[in-house]
């Protein structure tokens, strides 16, 4: 027997699950959960709450020139060396682009990593996933995100996702081929939870933390009751994977409902100085989420600083006159300001809350730009030398991990490639590598990274 | 998507002498800031506004001097042939200070 509002419906005699869903009695109870739990979810969230760090990645999408950036070469020809020019920090003999001052300021409490490099395709896609997964693109074995892996091995340590991107996942960026932010093999579960909002928009709401328009809390709650009723008639003919849905469906009515998981989004309970500080922009406002959404129990949260790289201002500095038009006044007037600002407004931030000891900050991009400026004075894509760095947690600040050559067209010395990043950021967040599996393709436990971490960012 | 600045940064800026001081950016986009110099109602130069609060501008051939703190405003990523943004561009976000050398 079913409940719909106060009429009781019985059911086809020997009916199951599966007929009613047919008649499309599924619909009357269809609601709108959070997009990264599904109604195939049949994952099973780790409850551990184990306790490592956290992680807080922000994604250069697009990618910056690592000539123009943290890698500079003021002694290289000019159509190699560019236009801007190097300035001091707190690290003696560190020099960083001048359009970095305050970050100049903090660099004893970043580790740059200047030697990355691999040697498969320059799309944007294949520098997503090499940087989001550690792993080189295979159609038949697509390989999951970081922040899945974690949801995946320790769970939540609240009602909020333990993975989370913010604001939107990456779009259009060349290729139709996935960007590495996906659950993969570790099924719809493990999908982070995507925001798909603009957090520094006067009218930003979590889409799907808004009850549907037309629906009141109560029957909502009704609905959830639907649902269950739906899926106690499910159990008498499945049995496992209707239970383990149901911490998924748990966390997804908790998010819709409860005060302190909607408030982990809400921008407004931050003071107006601080929101100025972090910058009232997409990134900035996303910066600033990210640390909110870490002291309420997300474990992994990935910053996509953009979700395109056509027809905006961002560091894809091709200067191609079309829709890949973004020149070295992008750098100077949009893109390097408001990095500095955000970057070092939440590396403080963390810092004043007592959070930057348990939380791993990296700075991940795709690829470093050509060392040899274009014929139409920008650079492409190459990812045979680039920079990446992180802090936070364990990370000795203040070091440079490798170097690049007069030019930097390949790395001189402790060359680094992708792996080896991502196996220093779970090192970081304490993650021992040697003992901790994870259920493979098939279910074979696999090493979370095929990589040793980058000792010298440690000791 | 692009992103979208919305609202409007402000700053106060106090003159002692020659020397302008700028307060704190209220809704600050986080894009460039820069100082924009006058002289005799002409722009004679311009300058990023870097950390330090206090700015003053080297050249004392005598005229009136008028200091403005600028930000620029991004609209959208389209440009001229030399790769200069054609509709994103500086504005005012103080009120200018003036003084005779």
């Amino acid at each position: 027997m079913l409940h719909i509002g106060n009429q009781y419906l019985p059911l086809c005699s020997g009916g199951t699950r599966r007929s009613f869903l047919q008649i499309g009695a599924a619909a009357m109870a269809g609601l709108t959960l959070p997009n990264w739990l599904s109604l195939e979810a049949a994952g099973y969230v780790d409850e551990k709450k184990a306790k490592i760090r956290n992680c807080i990645t922000l994604f250069l999408v697009g990618s910056p020139g690592h000539l123009d950036t943290w890698d500079m070469k003021p002694d290289a020809p000019e159509d190699i060396r560019g236009k801007f020019k190097p300035i001091s920090t707190s690290v003696p003999g560190v020099q960083i682009c001048e359009h970095f001052p305050r970050m100049a300021r903090v660099m004893d409490r970043v580790a740059l990593i200047r030697s990355l490099h691999y040697s498969t395709g320059a799309s944007h896609e294949n520098g997503q996933r090499w940087m989001m997964t550690g792993h080189d693109f295979d159609a038949a074995n697509k390989q999951p995100h970081m922040g899945s892996v974690i949801a995946r091995v320790y769970g939540s340590r609240s009602d909020l996702p333990a993975s989370i991107i913010l604001p939107r996942g990456i779009g259009n960026t060349g290729a139709t081929t996935p960007h590495g932010q996906e659950g993969a093999y570790l099924g719809s579960a493990y999908q982070p939870f995507i925001l798909g909002s603009d957090p520094s928009a006067p009218d930003f709401k979590v889409a799907d933390l808004v009850t549907p328009a037309g629906q009141t809390e109560l029957r909502v709650e009704g609905r959830r009751n639907l649902l269950h009723e739906i899926d106690e008639v499910q159990r008498q003919v499945e049995t496992s994977s209707t239970q383990e849905r149901d911490t998924a469906y748990a966390r997804a009515f908790n998010m819709l409902t409860r005060p302190e998981t909607k408030k982990a989004f809400d921008l407004s309970d931050e003071s107006p100085k601080l929101r100025d500080r972090y910058g009232r922009n997409t990134f900035g406002q996303s910066c600033l989420m990210a640390r909110r959404l870490i002291e309420r129990g997300t474990r992994f949260v990935t910053v996509n600083q953009f979700d395109t790289v056509f027809g905006i201002s961002c560091w894809d500095m091709h200067s191609d006159g079309g829709g890949l038009n973004n020149t070295y006044a992008d750098y100077e007037h949009v893109l390097c300001p408001q990095f500095d600002l955000a970057f070092t407004a939440l590396l403080e931030d963390l810092q004043q809350r007592g959070l930057l000891e348990d939380t791993v900050i990296a700075v991940l991009s795709e690829f470093g730009r050509t060392p040899k400026l274009n014929a139409r004075g920008g650079r492409d894509h190459y990812p045979s030398a680039f920079t990446n760095f992180l802090a936070g947690g364990p990370i000795r600040g203040g070091r440079v991990i490798g170097s690049t050559d007069k030019i930097g067209a390949a790395p001189h010395d402790r060359p680094v490639e992708p792996p080896q990043v991502i196996a220093s950021m779970y090192q970081a967040m304490g993650i021992d590598l040697e003992t901790t599996m994870l259920p493979g393709p098939g279910g074979r436990p696999v090493r979370l990274i095929d990589a040793e971490p980058i000792q010298e960012l440690f000791s | 998507m692009d992103q979208k600045l919305e609202g409007t940064p402000k700053a106060t800026l106090q003159l002692d002498g020659r020397a302008v001081t700028r307060s704190e950016i209220s809704n600050d986009w986080g894009t460039r800031l820069q100082w924009q110099i006058k002289r005799d109602g002409k722009e004679i130069a311009t300058t990023t506004a870097g950390l330090e609060l206090t700015y003053e501008h080297p050249d004392t051939a005598p005229g009136k001097y008028e200091v403005v703190l600028q930000q620029f405003h991004y609209v959208n990523y389209n440009k001229d042939k030399e790769g200069k943004f054609t509709e994103s561009k500086y504005i005012n976000i103080s009120d200018p200070v003036s003084y005779t050398v």
